[in-house]
């Protein structure tokens, strides 16, 4: 905040240090850096890297032309048309390339390069509107602010309510999950979020975010150029991004304007400067990931326990008690191999399942199946009767299907805190109520009472710095958080010591009966299952081999075949 | 025949076959070692300023095959041992990392040789006379050489001890440096050949094209969306994926314009990946 304030004053003072002319220069670049904060979002908040963020920043400029020239008088009116188009741009776009199977990776880059690279020709070669290569000329500036420290407290302007929208965004319930995404997509998903909306939703922001920049780019410059939704805009404002801090609110500004400022002045006198900034943009992705931010301190600071003033009651969740999940005949193959053979198999009432079977069973199959992660070729996946089997599994976690999977499967670098109140968010949340950062301070009796039993969840710590053990308690508390109807847990002792292993079937034990929902675990050991289990299924090569209570399991000879090994 | 059929189909035929040879390299990088090197195309632009370097020294055209496997090879694998090595457990880094070095080669080609355009010569200057109809005989020779290049690659790989061995590194690292298998050596010789294709790919096209350093661009961005159309890890899907890509670019931009042929490229690619996320022919 002191730090944000400084900075302030700095830009506030700058003319009258630096010189009118200085400054306007300077004021280019806080335009770019509006977009570069917006990229910023993007590649270190979501972890998908945009890589023809022109595009936007562009699109606005051409827009805003456009209107001031066709609107005399009107256009400034106008111009937050210009500024919303690349974010709706940004939506349709994030929601036609996540749509399928949320590609964040090298697909989504090249399209969006592509898109750049579709969008200079447009520009270059519709002359009527664009005017071609020779570009839009003759735009009026706003009226009233055409002197150069006007222009300069414009940009500056622009560039601080680009900064306080990231810097809300990031703090809001939304940024959390972005960061939550970009180091486990499945999690989130598993959690009940449709993370491909919420990448959407980032590559919308920074659309925003760059067309504040290009909106008021082309007033006070007068012209748009085709360079300006170009390949080389693009590339710059990936290494400025970078060699700022991708994660870091304020580095790729800062990065933009350092850069970027004294490439404008350098690029001429000092041979091969353009060469040297790749060498130095290379240098910075080997041994620096976080940027000259990285330098500062660590990114991102995860959320503390301690900051949240006072709590607030999450509403409750709107599940009405237990429903029965049954799967009937269900065939799952992978090529020739039959994983799943006509598997019929429920969980109808509350109470703690066990299901066990030899290694190839299809245990982590069937709760691929139950989590809607895997569809079955054949047969029918039922939750209270209702047909389940073209649910997503954001679909699914928001019905009530909770699942913790096999690893540990947490956010390194995010807070405890931060994880809980994920699970607090989950199926509790709208849309909207993920911009609003009180959600923070939630709390439900479930998440009080598990608070009490294990301190530690109270710590200021990352879950990269949690012991195996902790991060297994964590990972079951946000499972019982979500307050599930159904709740699958995969091997939840693997590779625990005796004592953590007593304490994981405690928690089960209470959470069962404090939830009074249907709890299937997948376990190998049978001392456990004899512990645990209210109920037993065995699998065996993809079908159901028998159920029962564990003395009847155990007495049963076609399960002594399969677990003796003596079977054909 | 009709001539104006014959002529248009072979220029398909050609399109197509020069695409697979220049999304091989691609395809053997990012398939075998799951490196997206975005740096592609710009290999392909330093194997035709070899090509002209080769001319413009008054030498035959044939040198510029030594010549640019070995500028490419060398470059290859020096990017190899300091920018892909220590990221091989960091996919998404090695993707801006591979993109930083494109914006070198590009600036450091730019600082070399300027951004105005170059011509090379054509070597082959004659044509052949096919089905009735005149048609250039550098382009059926390219035709000729790009089938070869591909099928024989294809072919070693299943075949040869080396594919072998590179087929154990991909299955399981770990297991192949257990039983021997250099898999450091095999991997800095999988990225070489990669963008050894690549330079050989730009000696073929270089007096097709106007030269000029962000050449490159438009080529790695063809390449991957025949790749992803495609599917890794078969020849068919090479060039089923090449065709697409070449044969929707070029009937579109005979009927409308280069614009719309390059619009019509993305919406393909986008429908493919909502519709067979894996490819024709997935592995």
């Amino acid at each position: 905040m002191r730090a944000s304030l400084l900075l302030l004053g700095v830009v506030v003072a700058l003319p009258f240090a630096a010189g009118d002319y200085w400054a306007y220069q300077i004021g280019l670049y806080f335009l770019y850096a509006a977009a570069a904060t917006g990229l910023g979002l993007c590649w270190g908040g979501a972890g998908f890297l945009p890589l023809g963020q022109a595009l936007f920043f562009g699109l606005a400029a051409y827009l805003a032309g456009f209107l001031m020239i066709r609107f005399e008088g009107w256009g400034p009116a106008l111009l937050p048309v210009a500024v919303l188009a690349p974010a709706l741009a940004g939506w349709a776009i994030g929601l036609a390339v996540f749509r399928r199977r949320g590609e964040s990776g090298p697909y989504f880059s090249l399209i969006t390069l592509a898109l750049a690279l579709l969008a200079y020709q447009i520009a270059i070669n519709w002359n009527a509107v664009t005017g071609g290569f020779e570009g839009m000329k003759g735009i009026p500036g706003l009226p009233g602010l055409d002197d150069y420290t006007a222009g300069y407290y414009v940009a500056a302007a622009g560039l601080v309510t680009a900064i306080a929208i990231a810097a809300w965004l990031r703090a809001a319930p939304i940024g959390v999950l972005w960061r939550a995404l970009a180091q486990n997509e499945r999690r989130v998903q598993l959690l009940g979020f449709d993370t491909n909306r919420l990448k959407a939703a980032a590559f919308a922001a920074s659309g925003l975010l760059a067309g504040i920049g290009g909106t008021l780019y082309a007033p006070q410059q007068g012209i748009v150029a085709p360079q300006l939704v170009g390949f080389e805009l693009s590339a710059a404002l990936v290494i400025w991004t970078a060699v700022g801090g991708r994660a870091a609110l304020l580095g790729p500004a800062i990065g933009t304007i350092v850069v970027g400022s004294l490439g404008a002045e350098l690029r001429d006198r000092v041979p091969g400067w353009e060469v040297l900034m790749a060498v130095f943009f290379i240098a910075v992705v080997i041994v620096l990931p976080q940027g000259l931010a990285g330098l500062a301190g660590r990114f991102p600071t995860p959320s503390r326990n301690g900051r949240r003033r006072s709590a607030i009651a999450a509403p409750a969740r709107q599940l009405a008690g237990t429903a029965a999940l049954t799967v009937e005949n269900a065939e799952v193959r992978a090529g020739s191999v039959r994983i799943l053979d006509r598997l019929s198999i429920a969980f109808d009432r509350p109470g703690i399942f066990c299901l066990i079977g030899p290694n190839g069973a299809g245990k982590t199959t069937t709760f691929n199946l139950l989590s809607g992660e895997l569809k079955p070729a054949e047969g029918r996946v039922a939750l209270g009767g209702r047909d389940i089997r073209t649910l997503a599994p954001h679909h699914l976690a928001r019905a009530g299907i909770g699942r913790k999977l096999q690893i540990p499967s947490v956010f390194p670098d995010l807070g405890i805190a931060d994880h809980l109140a994920i699970a607090l968010w989950s199926g509790r949340t709208g849309v909207a109520d993920l911009l609003r950062p009180r959600l923070h301070r939630w709390t439900s009796p479930m998440s009080i009472e598990l608070q009490r039993r294990y301190p530690f969840l109270g710590d200021d710590r990352t879950a990269a710095e949690l012991s195996h053990g902790e991060r297994q308690i964590l990972e079951l508390a946000m499972a019982m958080v979500t307050e599930p109807r159904i709740l699958l847990l995969d091997e939840p002792c693997a590779g625990l010591s005796p004592e953590e292993t007593a304490e994981v079937i405690r928690l089960i034990r209470w959470a069962a009966g404090r939830l009074g929902n249907t709890i299937v675990i997948i376990e190998h050991d049978m001392a456990l299952v004899r512990e645990l289990a209210q109920s037993v299924h065995v699998l065996h090569s993809g079908s159901l081999l028998a159920s029962g209570d564990i003395a009847t399991i155990q007495a049963n000879p076609a399960v002594r075949a399969v677990y003796v090994g003596a079977e054909k | 025949m009709d001539p104006i059929l014959v002529t248009q189909g072979l220029n398909l035929v050609f399109a197509v076959a020069v695409l697979a040879v220049l999304a091989l390299g691609l395809a053997v990088v990012f398939g075998l070692l799951g490196v997206l090197n975005l740096a592609h195309g710009e290999f392909i632009m330093v194997g035709a300023y070899c090509a002209w370097a080769t001319t413009a020294a008054g030498l035959p055209y044939v040198a510029a095959i030594p010549l640019a496997i070995a500028v490419c090879g060398g470059l290859g694998l020096t990017v190899e041992r300091w920018l892909i090595r220590p990221l091989y457990r960091r996919p998404f880094d090695t993707l801006v990392a591979t993109w930083g070095l494109s914006l070198l080669l590009r600036k450091a080609a730019e600082a070399a040789f300027g951004l105005s355009f170059r011509n090379v010569a054509m070597p082959l200057p004659g044509t052949v006379r096919v089905l009735g109809t005149d048609y250039p005989g550098y382009r059926l020779l390219l035709i000729a050489i790009s089938a070869a290049i591909v099928g024989g690659l294809m072919l070693w790989y299943r075949r040869s001890r080396t594919g072998l061995r590179i087929r154990a590194m991909v299955g399981n690292p770990d297991l192949a440096q257990a039983v021997g298998i250099r898999a450091t050596r095999l991997a800095a010789g999988t990225f070489a050949a990669g963008t050894c294709l690549a330079g050989l790919g730009g000696v073929m096209i270089a007096p097709l094209v106007p030269l000029q350093p962000l050449m490159g661009l438009d080529f790695v961005l063809r390449s991957f969306f025949a790749l992803v159309i495609g599917g890794l890890g078969s020849a068919v899907g090479l060039f089923a994926g090449s065709a697409v890509i070449g044969g929707v670019d070029s009937l579109v931009s005979a009927l409308l314009d280069a614009t719309w042929g390059y619009f019509a490229v993305l919406v393909v690619a986008i429908l493919f990946l909502w519709r067979r996320p894996g490819g024709l022919f997935a592995r």
